[in-house]
């Protein structure tokens, strides 16, 4: 599964280009009743490698049940530039109708040929266009690669950083100390805590977590199932990490360097506590 | 409009109605008009460190259910005349607290008096809640210890999520930390939290430490606000924190272990008591 942001309305959208659209759309006397607006989304992406809904079912519902609750009626976007079969052996309907029953919503494809799109859109699933016309890696791989498989940037916006690029995440600011029997989830995003987080206190990511503090609370990163998900914490002293559904407890952070600032990520299975700076 | 105040803590036992009546004697010994609440329907202490329980007639509860006046359930203290207290039921439920009744008490109160002292129940059921809900600023009452401090430290995540200026999206409610029964020589030893430790953790600004004192008990059983005790450490740090919440600025006492036994002391066996 990979993030991408789906466009509702870029550059080329007629209601995007003119700041104030919505007033010409309204009507001249009766009152507003609704605004038109372009906005940007991070969504989860379902590359389908197999056309069969009872494969990719069981194991999607396998992986979900590690994150319970995490995923719970989060729209997603089903990936179709991967799959290898024809448009007729893909059974859309049977794939909405699981994923529906695993409480995951399909909102649309990405990717595919244009006779595989329109075998998905008989079944409700419109094609998206992502940003920059690719998705985004869900986190940056050596900035060699993806500078050769980038895109050109979109014309009249700031160019990015050839480093940066890849990594198209938002990041949710928290300034405030995270509190005892607080939950703060960043939903596609990463997470940057000011201030400290709290023993009883849980952040939860999608993707990074950066606690520009003590971290005494849990902090769970990668919650969309992303491995290569790290947690930073200036003060790691927390109850609890996890990683992608892979969690170790106080307990079993062994020779980590408790007190000092530093980073987790997973290697494999294996959770690494690294001291940093 | 008077200034709501809510003195809170999350946990049971960490000196709360002390607090809450040092605190509103404090205030109305400088002249404001301060009346303070017992919200700990059912379990009602408020009127006994006090000194008045033998004068309640009616309570918050008969107010609510329009059984008795505002005014006839208020206890004009007989020794600082801008000082009332309105007790709680000791014999209702406490679903007789609704937040209509407290509001409508609330609001009635705020014209007559400048400060309004809630005295929270423990716990982050109803009574707390409501203690809390129509809050302007909160004392957040926390003893040198782990739980006692994670206690305070849920109890402002409720206050930032639960209270009237939450949900309003208003200012934040103002919060002061007060740590009380910190007895610098057992933090020596490492028996207690330091105090920078307990400031660490919960992050907010602190009005007072008031020591581990014998006063404070010694109050409680005369039913006069330790903060009368004028010759008491504890009386005296209640008055520094009474004066830094308005506004004044004074060093924090009371901090420093005793000094170590002289050698002639230590020679001849004198066991500190």
């Amino acid at each position: 599964m990979e993030r991408a942001a789906s466009d509702a309305a870029r550059p080329r959208n007629p209601f995007a280009r003119h700041g104030r659209s919505e007033s010409a759309l309204s009507s001249q006397t009766l009152p507003e009743a609704f605004r038109l607006r372009a906005g940007n989304f991070n969504l989860l992406v379902l590359r389908l490698l197999d056309p069969r809904p009872d494969a990719v079912l069981p194991a999607l519902g396998d992986q979900f049940r590690r994150a319970p609750g995490f995923l719970r009626f989060a729209p997603i976007v089903i990936g179709l530039a991967d799959l290898e079969a024809a448009p007729e052996e893909v059974d859309f309907r049977g794939l909405v109708e699981g994923l529906h029953k695993l409480e995951i919503v399909p909102i649309g494809t990405s990717g595919g040929t244009q006779a595989m799109k329109q075998a998905a859109q008989t079944a409700g699933l419109p094609p998206l266009r992502a940003v920059g016309g690719a998705e985004t890696e869900p986190a940056a791989p050596p900035p060699e690669a993806v500078a050769a498989a980038a895109p050109p940037p979109p014309p009249a916006e700031a160019v990015p950083r050839p480093d940066f690029l890849g990594s198209g995440r938002a990041a949710m600011l928290v300034t405030e100390p995270v509190r005892s029997g607080q939950r703060i989830y960043a939903q596609g995003a990463d997470l940057i805590v000011t201030a400290t987080v709290n023993a009883g206190a849980e952040i939860i990511a999608d993707g990074n977590i950066h606690v520009y503090g003590a971290l005494r609370g849990r902090a769970v990163a990668g919650a969309a199932d992303d491995a290569t998900a790290r947690i930073f914490a200036l003060n790691f002293d927390p109850e609890l990490v996890a990683i992608a559904g892979y969690y170790a407890v106080r307990e079993g952070l062994g020779d980590a360097p408790i007190g000092k600032p530093t980073q987790v990520r997973l290697e494999g299975e294996e959770m690494r506590f690294a001291p940093l700076g | 409009m008077a200034q709501v105040i809510v003195v809170t803590s999350g946990k049971g036992g960490v000196g709360k109605t002390t607090t809450s009546a040092a605190f509103a004697t404090g205030l109305a010994q400088r002249g404001k008009k301060t009346v303070v609440i017992d919200f700990d329907v059912g379990l009602r202490n408020l009127d006994l460190i006090m000194g008045v329980e033998r004068r309640v007639v009616f309570d918050i509860v008969n107010v609510i259910q329009g059984e008795a006046r505002l005014n006839q359930a208020l206890i004009r203290d007989k020794r600082v005349d801008t000082l009332a207290i309105l007790p709680a039921s000791q014999t209702r439920d406490k679903d007789a607290l609704t937040r209509e009744g407290v509001s409508t008490i609330i609001e009635e109160l705020s014209a007559d008096f400048d400060y309004i002292l809630c005295d929270s129940p423990a716990g982050i059921e109803k009574g707390a809640l409501l203690a809390l809900y129509f809050a302007d600023q909160a004392i957040v009452v926390t003893n040198p210890e782990v739980s006692s401090v994670r206690d305070s430290d849920r109890i402002l995540g409720v206050l930032q999520s639960k209270s009237k200026r939450a949900e309003e999206k208003k200012d934040k409610v103002k919060e002061h930390l007060l740590v009380t029964r910190y007895d610098p020589n057992r933090v020596e030893r490492g028996e207690m939290l330091k105090l920078e430790d307990v400031r660490e953790i919960l992050a907010i600004p602190l009005l007072g430490v008031v020591p581990e004192n014998e006063s404070v008990l010694k109050a409680s059983n005369t039913g006069t606000p330790v903060i009368m005790d004028t010759e008491s450490v504890a009386g005296q740090a209640y008055k520094d924190a009474v004066g830094r919440f308005l506004g004044e600025d004074l060093p924090h006492r009371f901090l420093e272990p005793d000094k170590k036994p002289g050698l002639f002391r230590r020679l001849f066996g004198g066991r500190a008591a």
